[in-house]
């Protein structure tokens, strides 16, 4: 099997899964609870929470534990459009963002809250020009990823904060960091709100982060808040924090090694495929861990179903959305369709061998071959 | 040309012979807070350069903004090429990159021997950026100052510049013993004291089982934040039991908070000089409570020659408060355990302690050879946490 489908989700890491399974039996007491177990529970609770804060540089009293990015996403544009509406009803985001955040944003469009996309570049990175003229008086929350999951476009986002300060320094600025973590650098403090998810950097799926800065108010989602969840009701799942600790904490420390490395791999990628007729839609500006392309003559489902016999596992767009046209590649091309429709994603890994780059490239030719003939 | 973190020293500069040893305390402190970093660093009288070998130019300016010693943290673009024509471009792209409308350029020339002076350089980068950008010069109020400093092995182009937290490098004048009880203010004044330069060792009175394990943990954990500026501190818990029950159940109750500090202050003495502190500190603001009236400080000081330092003396408690929650300790003051100082309270404690009274009243008990026992029994506690395996 060549599995190269890591931006969709991540295979969980041993030492991850070790710490998770010892935590579930040993660590059974509710860390809101006031007798012996229960403070066991929440000096581990605290540990983990602290190990995170230190690692994404911020305070652990800015770290809220959800059920996931949507989870983060959801309550950050929801809890920001209800806090402040009475200040204005202007949203503006881009359409490179993960679906969680773009049906929030329909959500509030039927409600009353004007948003906006800012554009996109040819090379995928925002029109900085435009979002500035987007932003007004009334622009309450600017939502706009670090890392677009489909193609890897990285956003710069220091000088989308510069923007925000000189136009409006009231706006909320939020950004899905999703893709971002462990793949790229970025500083929290540059950000108001920030989504996180675990399971894309070998922690089990079902836990995520959602960042906020300390004094910000905004709304809550989720109600029955307690001492240990102060904004996010519900009991800390104390194993999946550990694990997403742990997780952070192993990816963090070889985040240079592993960044060297998939640049590396996907050099190798980009060698093999210049051979084809396709367009190759990352560019320099994207994460090393995300290449994408469009083979403009065969449809990316047709394409991921025939890799698929050959137990080759790659994306069409994101796994959230496999089966709909990129609203990320159409707005680069465009709307060009043969570009929109056709687009594949292989996403790689520190666990990604040369050698599997290499039989990828093969089979990808037989593939490439077959479909074309027929 | 490289980013690099230009440090400018505090008030070091008013320092003269002893300065090489501020500035090496200074860098000490430095790499020890970055270990997790790799730069390189350089020194000379005036600055002091981080050049990062990473993307880490953010998170080692967010460490360095809780290093004593530190005025500002700048981060500059260096180049090697001190020509008229590459600072010109520099500083132009400088500007490109950000968002104003006005500027005013700066240039110090700290190399005599650099050919253009310092105003007209001024003229040639501004009137290039000028040209080429929708730039306006204000020198009154612009709102980018570019600073250019030609120095002799490079030029330094810069336009903000971060303040850095004052006060002297912690370590270069000595040590003190901080009396650390719980509360809000002791934590704030052991931040203010470090601020100046002086390392801390902590002191706390615990009196088991009238106070809990948990208000033992909390002086712990606000030890632990006041690490992040200090280094190397060490905790030392008094068992404090016996001697208060002794004035609980043998002196004058209205007395029991005077004497009660009083023998705090005989141990902390003692303490004091067994582990080299040359002051202690507490975290006394005048007429707080009925303990820090002038006359209750008189009255307990009156136990100790040792000089005590009481750097909130003259704060308002709202003052304290803005600073404790600056430095995080806010939140761990408030939890609602019993400190050792508030398990026995009178109902009306002193006000106006008089040391007549207090000698009649000390003289009916033999205090001496349990302030021995607790001095010989202080207990060390490591305030390195140990992280769960799990993690």
């Amino acid at each position: 099997m060549i599995y190269l489908d890591y931006s969709a989700t991540t295979p969980v890491d041993e030492r991850v899964l070790d710490s998770y399974c010892k935590t579930t039996r040993e660590f059974i007491g509710n860390a809101n609870s006031i007798h012996t177990l229960g403070s066991k529970s929440k000096e581990l609770l605290m540990q983990a929470t602290n190990q995170i804060a230190s690692i994404l540089n911020c305070h652990p009293k800015e770290l809220i534990f959800t059920s996931g990015a949507s989870e983060s996403n959801t309550t950050a544009i929801k809890g920001v459009a209800f806090k402040y509406s009475k200040f204005g009803k202007h949203i503006i985001t881009s359409k490179l963002e993960h679906k969680s955040v773009l049906e929030v944003m329909g959500y509030l469009s039927n409600i009353g809250f004007e948003v906006d996309f800012v554009n996109i570049l040819p090379n995928g990175q925002i029109d900085l020009k435009n979002l500035e003229e987007l932003i007004r008086k009334d622009t309450i929350l600017i939502s706009i990823c670090a890392v677009n999951s489909e193609t890897g476009y990285k956003q710069p986002l220091k000088t989308i904060r510069q923007v925000i300060n000189k136009k409006n320094p009231n706006v909320i600025f939020h950004s899905d960091l999703t893709q971002a973590l462990g793949k790229t650098r970025f500083y929290l403090n540059d950000l108001d709100l920030a989504s996180f998810s675990a399971h894309k950097i070998y922690a089990p799926k079902g836990i995520g982060i959602l960042y906020k800065k300390r004094d910000l108010q905004i709304d809550t989602l989720i109600y029955g808040t307690t001492e240990n969840c102060p904004f996010r009701g519900g009991t800390p799942p104390l194993p999946l924090v550990v694990a997403f600790a742990k997780a952070m904490r192993l990816i963090s420390d070889k985040l240079e090694t592993n960044i060297k490395k998939c640049e590396k791999l996907k050099a190798e990628l980009l060698k093999g495929l210049s051979k084809y007729p396709i367009q190759i839609n990352s560019n320099e500006l994207c994460v090393p861990q995300i290449v994408n392309f469009s083979l403009l003559k065969i449809k990316s489902e047709t394409f991921v179903h025939a890799l698929e016999k050959y137990e080759v596992y790659v994306s069409t767009t994101t796994a959230c959305s496999s089966l709909e046209e990129s609203t990320v590649l159409k707005a680069i091309s465009n709307g060009n369709k043969d570009v929109s429709t056709t687009s594949i994603r292989v996403s790689l890994s520190h666990l990604t061998t040369m050698s599997e780059i290499q039989d990828f490239l093969e089979i990808f030719d037989k593939v490439w071959n077959e479909l074309l003939l027929k | 040309m490289k980013q690099v973190i230009l440090i400018k020293y505090g008030e070091l500069t008013t320092k003269k012979d002893n300065r090489n040893f501020f500035i090496r305390t200074l860098k000490k402190n430095i790499l020890n807070k970055l270990s997790n970093f790799k730069f390189d660093i350089v020194d000379d009288y005036y600055r002091m350069f981080i050049i990062p070998s990473n993307d880490d130019i953010d998170l080692i300016v967010d460490n360095l903004k809780n290093i004593f010693g530190i005025h500002a943290i700048v981060i500059a673009l260096m180049s090697e090429d001190k020509s008229e024509n590459n600072i010109k471009e520099i500083s132009l792209n400088m500007m490109r990159e950000l968002n104003y409308n006005t500027f005013k350029v700066e240039t110090k020339r700290s190399d005599k021997s650099y050919p253009i002076k310092s105003m007209d350089m001024n003229n040639i980068v501004g009137s290039h950026i000028l040209k080429n950008t929708n730039y306006k010069v204000d020198v009154h109020n612009p709102e980018v100052l570019l600073n250019v400093e030609i120095r002799r092995e490079a030029v330094y182009i810069y336009n903000s510049s971060i303040p850095g937290l004052g006060g002297y490098p912690v370590g270069t004048l000595g040590r003190a013993l901080l009396m650390l009880s719980g509360g809000i203010d002791s934590p704030v004044a052991g931040y203010l004291t470090i601020k100046r330069g002086v390392e801390l060792y902590y002191l706390y009175f615990e009196s088991r089982p009238h106070t809990s394990i948990e208000a033992r943990n909390k002086v712990i954990s606000l030890a632990r934040k006041l690490e992040k500026y200090n280094s190397n501190g060490k905790l030392l818990v008094v068992n404090f039991t016996k001697i208060q029950e002794a004035i609980y159940k043998n002196l004058d109750p209205s007395y029991l908070i005077t004497i009660m500090r009083r023998k705090m202050y005989t141990i902390a003495e003692k303490l004091a000089k067994r582990y080299n502190c040359l002051a202690i500190v507490n975290g006394e603001s005048i007429g707080q409570v009925a303990s820090q009236t002038l006359s209750s400080i008189l009255s307990v000081n009156d136990v100790t020659n040792y000089p005590i330092l009481r750097p909130l003396c003259s704060f308002d408690k709202l003052d304290i408060i803005e600073i404790s929650k600056k430095i995080d300790t806010y939140e761990i003051s408030i939890l609602p355990y019993e400190d050792c100082c508030t398990v026995f309270v009178p109902k009306h404690p002193v006000i106006n302690p008089e040391l007549k009274h207090i000698y009649e009243e000390e003289s009916k008990f033999d205090f001496e050879p349990l302030i021995e026992e607790a001095v010989k029994n202080v207990e060390i506690v490591d305030l390195k946490e140990k992280i769960s395996d799990l993690l």
